[in-house]
């Protein structure tokens, strides 16, 4: 099972004193089931991302094109529903539910080839993941400006856009997708062959291949995953806006590799819990809506991420050296 | 003569040269040494960045934050010239340089004292820095300077000299250029005939065996990040003095751009390879592309796929070779 190592829990206490302080700063706005809405709505499409950039880290690689991925998939999905069930499309209301899972089903697939280029690059061909996925990111980023023509694609059907604004229960839908994902996702992670392998893989990458782990394999499944799941980011992202363009969400490439940090993951691979990845997002969403309400602009919240993932690494380093020299003491 | 093929600066060497005669047969107003003076003025400063971001990647790290501190320098070295009154380019450039090199010491802190890793400790410092400029620049409601002192323009025009081409124009060669070759050559001496610059290499190369070899980490990584925080802040100012027009939110977010560029060049991800030639010869790589695809009439949003397709082709051939080597050799390493 899944435990909580001491990263995760101080990280864990972190977030329930943000929270608390939060609460305090802005009773009425902050503790309100508009904010929490709010907050669980922005979580999902930033969080699909973070846990593909998470996986990819797992195996002490990184996926730089995650972002590029998600836009050229939405570009793919968009460019059906317009088609087929746009508003001047003239469809009927059953066409349109099937046009909507084929749009959905077309940037999962999207986001799969992108991941499969990237895995073959990365464990065929023998690239390091930064180099790779930095060159796939202009690949795949440079694909979407030009099918779109640096335009957006709007006119999506109102069905559609119910995916992003419907709250069955007073929860978004979108975050009921994502706690499907997180939990399917760490069941895999901590109950199969493949999800002890991608540990494996990123621990000791000599030792994962001698004891018969076909890398090439779960590397290239690894990176796939993390399409996928910008795939179906994009989805909920597209459903929000109700466009797609090719050049949407760069902003948020780095701070999903925070999250990975700041919720244990050695950038090295082969250690981190999903555990930690969605205490970190809620984190991170909290400070961000807090201090919205707080009226701060919006670069502030970028000097908080930035103190946050260098304070957290301080934080751990000490208490590494600490632990080694009681055990030091103890021997 | 073998050993020059198999390094990979040679085929860089013979794209570029592919692509200037491509290019030249598109349009012939490419070949001129007008057009190539202007084009090194124009990206001396992406030049300075990947000398610097290149000393960074042979000593094994990865410094993110240059943007930040190429921004910060750009924006406080004229901001101080502003307010002072003494409309002197040298105190601009000096402002630069120095709060580069605060910016660089601040990343060898976490760094080299607190071991975070260099990926990490300087996305967090890129985040950090520029949020914390911008935040300030926001809550004075003045985020552009767009009348940056008359020094500051005079700076960004100067010319060395120029040479007439016969038929009335001049192919100005700019300081800019200059200092980028200044540093370019700066930083090659250091790498071959000092002993920090030596330090660097075998850091980069194997950390443990440099440690057990009496190098001094903690104070070659102090002087590696301050180097590169210097040449940002410095190269920060040029962009900003050659755009007349100083914005902050420039730069930050293209630093790909300048990663392309020095591991197109040759220099390993890893550490402990890679030539000033390669480097320079890379962000020659990329500025030709970029140019070259306007003198074709190639759209515009074509661009970054090519770039894209590119970087992939390049490193896909060097990483493939690379592996076909490994497969002759077996590789024993001292953890």
């Amino acid at each position: 099972m899944i435990y909580k190592n001491k990263k995760v829990f101080s990280l864990l206490l972190i977030t329930i004193a943000a929270f608390l302080l939060m609460t305090i700063a802005e009773p009425k706005i902050f503790f309100s089931l508009r904010n929490f809405q709010s907050m669980t709505v922005q979580i999902p499409e930033f969080g699909l991302l973070s846990l593909g950039m998470a996986i990819c880290m797992l195996t002490g690689g990184i996926d730089l094109s995650i972002i590029a991925t998600a836009n050229l998939a939405s570009i793919a999905a968009a460019t059906i529903l317009t088609k087929y069930a746009g508003e001047n499309s003239g469809a009927g209301p059953t066409q349109i539910v099937i046009v909507i899972v084929i749009a959905i089903l077309a940037a999962i697939v999207v986001g799969a080839a992108c991941g499969f280029v990237n895995g073959l690059l990365v464990s065929k061909v023998g690239i390091t993941p930064i180099l790779a996925t930095l060159g796939t990111q202009g690949l795949f980023g440079g694909l979407g400006i030009i099918l779109t023509k640096g335009k957006g694609i709007i006119g999506f059907p109102e069905l559609f856009l119910k995916i992003g604004t419907a709250h069955p229960g007073n929860i978004p839908l979108v975050f009921y997708i994502f706690i499907v994902i997180v939990l399917l996702l760490g069941l895999i992670l901590s109950r199969t062959f493949f999800g002890f392998n991608i540990y494996m893989i990123g621990a000791n990458p000599l030792a994962a291949s001698f004891s018969g782990i076909k890398i090439s394999n779960v590397l290239t499944k690894v990176y796939m995953t993390s399409g996928m799941l910008a795939g179906l980011a994009s989805i909920i992202m597209i459903s929000r806006v109700n466009s797609a363009r090719s050049d949407f969400g760069y902003t948020l490439l780095l701070p999903t590799v925070l999250i990975a940090v700041l919720a244990g993951f050695n950038p090295n691979g082969g250690f981190g819990t999903l555990t930690g990845i969605v205490i970190a997002l809620f984190l991170l969403q909290i400070l961000q809506s807090g201090f919205n309400i707080l009226g701060s602009s919006s670069f502030f919240k970028n000097v908080i991420w930035g103190v946050m993932l260098l304070l957290v690494m301080v934080i751990n380093y000490i208490g590494d050296r600490y632990s080694k020299r009681v055990r030091k003491q103890l021997a | 003569m073998k050993k020059l093929f198999r390094q990979n600066e040679i085929y860089v060497f013979f794209l570029i040269i592919a692509l200037v005669i491509i290019i030249t047969s598109f349009s012939r107003s490419f070949f001129t040494l007008e057009n190539f003076f202007d084009l090194l003025k124009s990206h001396s400063y992406e030049g300075i960045l990947a000398i610097g971001f290149f000393l960074v990647l042979l000593s094994g790290g990865i410094d993110l934050s240059f943007t930040a501190v190429a921004v910060i320098g750009m924006y406080t070295g004229v901001y101080v010239v502003l307010i002072t009154g003494a409309n002197n380019a040298l105190l601009a450039i000096a402002v630069a340089g120095v709060v580069g090199i605060i910016l660089g010491a601040i990343n060898a802190v976490f760094i080299g004292i607190f071991k975070i890793p260099t990926m990490i400790a300087t996305l967090g410092t890129l985040t950090a820095f520029h949020g914390t400029l911008m935040s300030i620049l926001q809550a004075t409601k003045k985020t552009v300077i767009s009348n940056p002192p008359s020094s500051i323009i005079a700076f960004g025009k100067m010319i060395l000299f120029r040479i007439p081409d016969g038929t009335g124009k001049f192919a100005d060669f700019s300081l800019s250029s200059a200092i980028f070759i200044f540093f370019t050559v700066a930083t090659w001496l250091l790498l071959k005939y000092t002993t920090i610059g030596r330090n660097i290499k075998a850091i980069g190369g194997n950390r443990e065996a440099a440690r057990r070899a009496g190098i001094n980490i903690l104070k070659t990584q102090f002087f590696i990040y301050c180097y590169v925080g210097f040449m940002a802040g410095i190269a920060g100012l040029l962009l900003g003095s050659y755009l007349r027009y100083i914005d902050p939110l420039n730069l930050v977010g293209n630093e790909l751009t300048v990663v392309a560029a020095v591991v197109l060049g040759g220099a390993s991800v890893m550490g402990g390879r890679g030539t000033i030639i390669g480097t320079v010869l890379g962000v020659s790589m990329i500025t030709i592309i970029n140019t070259s695809l306007v003198f074709m009439k190639i759209p515009q949003y074509f661009q970054q796929f090519v770039i894209g397709m590119i970087i992939v082709i390049s490193v896909s051939i060097t990483a493939y070779r690379q592996k076909l080597k490994e497969r002759q050799t077996s590789v024993l390493d001292v953890v």
